[in-house]
């Protein structure tokens, strides 16, 4: 049994749903709130996922961060060093997917241009009639930046696991590569 | 000055940040440089070694990878508390090999050495996460 710590960035536009997945992510599902309200700070959750077909769990040390423009700078110095990326926008609105170029060069910069591994999450998928961005073109970018793609209601509480899950098992197969690396290393 | 591998019984790790039960923290100090102790994520990782008395240490030799900058600190109480810093090291990075450092302590008198890795390199190989690092303490020179 290993118990692993991963930090995980959640980044993206504001509005488009990270503190909802959050709070979602956080009570399994019994708080979603309607009313808006902006984060202005970091805010840190921890959720535990357990890596299926073994006693192994990921805790995953959640920094939910303002989206807007003019908090973005300020909080940038809190992100630490992700070890993981959770990029959201909102699937009615084409800018927020739009930016999401400008988010993973922020994210890049940030980690000396280290790619983190992470999922790009289309949020609001209940909002179907109001969709602007196509699932495939969003599958295809996520592929470009080594992401994987997922369609998530914060508000229906639909497949707000499976990113968590997918973020819990990238971490855990890096860091057995990790393990297995330096099993294989020389002496000093 | 005697020169002790770290496998003797007067000394145990008493405290660890985290672990892999494959690779549990008495590897640390077992002096078979086939095993190692890996931290699981997130730093600072920390662990604290604990002599059964109080015992005068010139320098400890650590072998370690993915370690950026280590604290080590003493303290001469039974306890886990009280700690003074003893010395602090950048360590270079490495790849494809450990990276050994022979670190001088000067220490006359204490019970408890607590090693902090503050700390770790990113990017260090592929597949790494940057947030897990192998150590190991092979010897202390006692004084
Ligand atoms: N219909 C629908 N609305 C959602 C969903 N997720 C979030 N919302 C609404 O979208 C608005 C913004 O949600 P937040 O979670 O605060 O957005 P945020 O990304 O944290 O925004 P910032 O903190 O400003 O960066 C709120 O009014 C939510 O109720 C969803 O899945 N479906
Ligand atoms: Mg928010």
């Amino acid at each position: 049994m290993v118990k692993l710590r991963a930090r995980c960035l959640l980044a993206g536009d504001a509005a488009v749903g990270k503190s909802s997945l959050s709070h979602i992510f956080y009570s399994d599902g019994s708080l979603f709130q309607k009313n808006y309200s902006m984060t202005t700070g970091v805010e840190l959750l921890v959720k535990s996922v357990s890596i299926p077909e073994t006693n192994d769990t990921v805790e995953l040390y959640i920094l939910d961060t303002p989206g807007k423009d003019t908090l973005v700078d300020g909080c940038e110095k809190m992100w630490g060093e992700p070890s993981l990326l959770c990029l959201v926008f909102d699937l009615t609105n084409e800018q927020s997917f739009v930016n999401c170029g400008g988010w993973m060069e922020r994210v890049r910069a940030h980690c000396q241009g280290l790619h983190v591994p992470g999922v790009l999450v289309g949020n609001k998928s209940d909002l179907s009639a109001r969709r602007e961005v196509q699932a495939s073109v969003a599958r295809e970018w996520a592929q470009s930046q080594g992401l994987e793609y997922h369609e998530t209601s914060a508000k229906e509480m639909e497949n707000c696991d499976a990113p968590l899950l997918s973020l819990a098992l990238a971490f855990h197969s890096l860091y057995q590569e990790h393990r297995e690396n330096i099993q294989n290393l020389s002496p000093g | 000055m005697i020169e002790s591998s770290f496998n003797s019984s007067d000394k145990k790790v008493v405290l660890v940040s985290s672990s892999d039960e494959n690779h549990p923290p008495e590897n640390i100090i077992d002096g078979n440089t086939q095993t190692f102790w890996m931290s699981t994520g997130m730093f600072p990782q920390e662990f604290i070694i604990r002599f059964a008395e109080a015992t005068g240490i010139a320098a400890v030799t650590v072998d370690s990878y993915n370690v950026k900058h280590l604290k080590i600190e003493k303290n001469n109480s039974p306890n886990v508390s009280h700690f003074e810093s003893v010395t602090e090291k950048d360590f270079e990075r490495t790849e494809g090999h450990l990276q050994s450092n022979v670190i001088s302590l000067n220490v006359n008198s204490a019970t408890h050495l607590r090693f902090i890795v503050t700390s770790g390199d990113k990017g260090c190989g592929p597949g790494c996460c940057g947030q897990s690092l192998w150590m190991k303490v092979l010897r202390d020179l006692q004084t």
